[in-house]
């Protein structure tokens, strides 16, 4: 087990020991860390040829029937048909699109997407760059999704482009606040930016999720957003605006578009599993396997709840936003930090968390409720009238 | 207290999660009945299916798996023979040749009176509106639609003869023109 647990850091370990048998110490460097680089981008493409098919099959289960399950056994080669039809389509620019924006867009959203792998924890040694500021710097640089997605409605030189570029843009800032707000918590408790400090954190305190529930709620719900999934996915529905700022695009830029979004779905679900869930920790497998493992499971999670609800409106999207998350995750950063300080025993000042939370979400529902209600008798009394 | 539990037991409380346990249900019953059929997913010949099946997948899994067509579903063309004796009913009187809007049936007979049958019958399938006004007017109940959907072919070779439109008859079990619409 220990071997089979540390078996990427050895093999690591191997290759920098023969690299510096003739090489200077700069070139190894540069030579480990170029294959760092290569290895975390190629983690992202295989995720999403795995994911791209595990969302198929199960909205197909979800709604009693069969994915695609012609190609290969039980349907197992059809990514590889997607790869290979997204490669030989013809890359269409619109003639009246601006050049550089419509081409930049694409390689933005990108970026974007696979920059915030380096911070994610693998395994126990297995992270890209342990930045004491890992959180931070994974918050910041999924905020140039939202450039990317401007740049591509601007570019198309389409107005339902245009138009949907602009709810966009307003849907993914405005999820931001609950989304850092809720990161805040939990880098309060667990007392560090950097990600695998997180996850230690987790393996002395408990898991987050346990303490923290309505943050994570409020986490997942803000993430779901962020990245345009449904319920929250009026940027890109097809029976809405025809896939939004993606219209224009054909061949090797959807494929882009489309790559960066099941990146970011798996660096998302990736976050989720670090900041509530534990990240690697877990009592008898090897550090990577648990982390698959959980990731895998978050990601099922979000397809069924994708394959459950119904789509919001904007406007109701973003009402949800101002007036219930994030006064809700105002309060809930209060109760913890309150928590935090009046208790020191860990796990005590975990209880009193976990009831706080619990009071937040009751008490969340509650006034929702209570505003409907509200709305209902104003508009009987306006019927009446 | 009271309105907690209302707001708990509505539609953002438990409601939201009865919709998940919803789709759970479905997604599981999928795999139990993917499991319950295990080694052959499709099975070796193709097979007639009742009812698709409503708890599980409800998919028919085309090429080997076919559902059956209602008894009056109109398809093509098809010749009839008489339950006791085994032959031919029809006596090329040419009433369905008549009555055929398009003009897609060509016939020719030998023999006079009641030992009249048919040698040539020559139908037009890639004209056919499967309208059934040949069937209506057939005195000796001898032609029917068939149940065939899979008439795709490669060539403009749609004119069917007497031989294949009989194979089609014996084929479909169907002894009288009208059997199913009385």
């Amino acid at each position: 087990m220990e071997f089979i647990e540390n078996i990427f850091l050895t093999i690591g370990a191997l290759l920098t020991n023969w690299l510096s048998s003739f090489l200077p110490a700069w070139a190894v460097t540069l030579i480990m860390d170029l294959l760092v680089i290569i290895i975390l981008v190629l983690i992202g493409v295989v995720a999403v040829l795995a994911l791209s098919f595990m969302e198929r099959k199960v909205a197909a289960r979800i709604g009693d029937r069969y994915g695609p399950n012609r190609w290969g056994p039980y349907g197992l080669l059809q990514p590889v048909a997607d790869a290979i039809k997204m490669l030989i389509k013809e890359d269409i620019i619109p003639s009246v699109a601006d050049r550089l924006a419509f081409n930049l867009a694409p390689i933005l959203v990108t970026f974007a997407a696979v920059m915030t792998y380096a911070v994610i924890p693998f395994g126990k040694g297995l992270i890209g760059a342990d930045l004491n500021i890992g959180i931070l710097y994974f918050a910041a640089v999924g905020s140039i999704t939202t450039l990317g997605l401007m740049t591509a409605g601007w570019g198309s030189d389409n107005k339902y482009s245009l138009l949907s570029g602009f709810r966009a843009a307003a849907q993914l800032i405005s999820y931001e606040i609950p989304m850092a707000l809720s990161i805040i918590t939990v880098v309060l408790v667990a007392g560090s930016l950097s990600t695998q400090d997180i996850v230690m954190a987790q393996q002395q305190r408990g898991w987050f999720i346990f303490s923290m529930p309505g943050m994570f709620l409020i986490y997942v719900l803000a993430a779901l957003a962020e990245m345009g999934r449904c319920p929250f996915d009026l940027m890109e529905a097809d029976s809405e605006i025809v896939a939004g700022h993606m219209i224009e695009y054909s061949g090797m830029k959807f494929a882009l578009f489309f790559l960066a979004e099941y990146i970011n779905l798996f660096a998302i679900s990736g976050i989720i599993v670090t900041l509530f869930l534990g990240g690697w920790s877990g009592p008898w497998l090897p550090s990577w396997l648990w982390f698959m493992i959980k990731v895998f499971c978050v990601i099922f999670v979000l397809m069924w709840i994708r394959n459950t609800y119904p789509r919001l409106r904007i406007d109701q999207m973003l009402n949800f936003n101002w007036k219930v998350l994030v006064p809700a995750a105002l309060v809930g950063l209060m109760i913890v930090a309150l928590m935090d300080k009046l208790f020191t025993n860990p796990w005590l000042a975990g209880l009193a968390m976990l009831a706080g939370n619990l009071v937040l979400i009751l008490g969340v529902l509650w006034l929702m409720g209570w505003a409907q209600r509200r709305k209902e008798l104003a508009a009987q009394k306006a019927a009446l009238q | 207290m009271s309105g907690i539990m209302i707001e708990v037991r509505s539609m953002y409380g438990i409601g939201l999660l009865k919709g998940l346990w919803v789709t759970l249900r479905h997604f599981w019953g999928t795999i139990f009945t993917d499991i319950k059929k295990f080694p052959r997913r499709y099975p070796p010949k193709p097979l007639t299916r009742g009812q698709p099946t409503l708890i599980g997948t409800f998919s028919v899994q085309y090429p080997e798996e076919k559902l059956p067509m209602f008894p009056r579903f109109r398809g093509p063309l098809m010749h009839l023979r008489d339950p006791e004796t085994g032959q031919v009913r029809c006596t090329a009187c040419g009433m369905c040749v008549r009555a055929c809007p398009h003009g897609c049936i060509t016939v020719e007979g030998e023999g006079k009176g009641k030992e009249r049958r048919v040698t040539v019958y020559r139908y037009d399938v890639g004209r056919c509106i499967f309208c059934r006004q040949c069937v209506e007017a057939c005195p000796f109940n001898a032609i029917e639609l068939s149940r065939e959907y899979e008439l795709a072919c490669y060539d403009k070779d749609t004119i069917w003869d007497l031989p294949r439109l009989l194979a089609l008859g014996d084929r479909s079990g169907v002894t009288e023109s009208g059997q199913y619409w009385k």
